[in-house]
């Protein structure tokens, strides 16, 4: 097995964040992810769409974190965007948007589920998302950022969410949630704040590498595909 | 008094890292923010079996020693750090070694100077 490659799938640029997108592939590069994915909320989008700046061994993926309370616009909202992103992150808050968010397969990601006094999932939720697939979103940034009670209270909420995940084997996904470059952490800090927070190894390594590297697969389909399902592997004469 | 024997002394791990931050930083305020950042994440009692100091602090970079079963939840502890003396800063584990010597020869030496140029980019973004 080779090195792993690391990708955080949730970072915001101007105008959502601080910092250009350059700023941010330039450390996250120096700090050896392998891509980053460009969620700015959507409510904030910039003008025009930005052009991505792209390396060779580094790639930045297109990507957008909705943000909507009221199910029947977000569903609009997810078929108004789908097919120009490769990662679609609604951001949780509701158990409507929760529901509405982990019963579309088209969704790839649900941040910040939790809301005043649940983490956001239990089981019916959770087995909606195993079948379709969408992964639960842990973003770094608000552990980062806040200390004590608020902290603790994070925390357990993430363990909640945790055991369903296991349960019902939920993918998850491990990002970083950067409004600016100060913060994106390297892939080794985030392993291991991960695992002091309660993921283990395997867990949390799969949330920074395969899980992202699938929901890319899934987003990109190869030159051969007809449709869903079908897919044309090697071109030649057959008859 | 008598130095402990070797075999009996506590086993460390060095890590070199670097402060990536918006303005300059002190030593002092950097050590007091590793510690509260390492006992608000992990409790005075695991923070105090992790052993944290930070030997050195010079020019963005330095090593800071801690127990070597205690790695996971140092470098965990160390993600946490937001903010020194009030500044956006974050410190960047370049990696992990036995002794101090090989720490600095590692990691410390021959840096390419890459950091630098990009935060001095996000402050002029910021200004």
């Amino acid at each position: 097995m080779g090195k792993p490659k690391f990708y955080d799938f949730c970072v915001h640029a101007v105008p959502d964040g601080e910092d250009t997108a350059e700023q941010l592939a330039a450390l996250a590069r120096y700090f050896g992810y392998s891509g980053i994915a460009l969620a700015n909320h959507s409510d904030k989008l910039p003008q025009s769409r930005p052009v991505l700046p792209s390396c060779n061994e580094f790639e930045v993926f297109r990507g957008i974190e909705l943000v909507e309370e009221n199910p029947s616009k977000l569903q609009g909202l997810i078929g108004k965007f789908r097919k120009s992103v490769d990662v679609l992150i609604v951001h949780g808050g509701s158990e409507n948007v929760n529901r509405a968010a982990l019963e579309n397969p088209r969704v790839d990601i649900l941040n910040h589920p939790a809301f005043d006094k649940s983490s956001g999932l239990n089981q019916v939720l959770a087995k909606a998302a195993a079948e379709n697939n969408v992964a639960i979103g842990l973003t770094l940034r608000p552990l980062l950022h806040t200390r004590g009670p608020r902290r603790v209270r994070l925390l357990s909420d993430l363990r909640a969410n945790l055991d369903l995940a296991r349960k019902y084997d939920v993918s998850l996904v491990l990002s970083s949630g950067a409004m600016s470059c100060f913060d994106l952490r390297s892939p080794m800090e985030a392993l291991a704040l991960a695992e002091v927070c309660g993921l283990e190894e395997e867990e949390a390594l799969e949330a920074m590498t395969t899980t992202p590297e699938n929901i890319i697969s899934r987003n990109r389909p190869g030159p051969g595909r007809v449709r869903e399902g079908i897919e044309v592997l090697e071109e030649g004469d057959y008859f | 008094m008598k130095r402990l024997l070797p075999s009996l002394r506590a086993k460390k791990r060095y890590l070199a890292f670097e402060l990536i931050s918006e303005g300059p930083v002190g030593r002092s305020d950097l050590v007091k923010e590793v510690m509260y950042a390492a006992s608000s994440l992990l409790g005075d009692v695991t923070a105090s079996e992790c052993d944290i100091k930070v030997l050195g602090f010079e020019d963005w970079k330095g090593i800071i020693q801690c127990s070597h079963t205690k790695v996971k939840e140092t470098r965990a502890s160390l993600a946490t750090l937001t903010r020194v003396s009030g500044k956006r800063a974050t410190l960047h584990v370049l990696g992990t070694s036995g002794t101090v010597k090989r720490a600095t020869e590692k990691f410390l030496q021959n840096q390419t100077v890459f950091e630098p140029e990009i935060s001095m980019k996000s402050e002029t973004a910021e200004e």
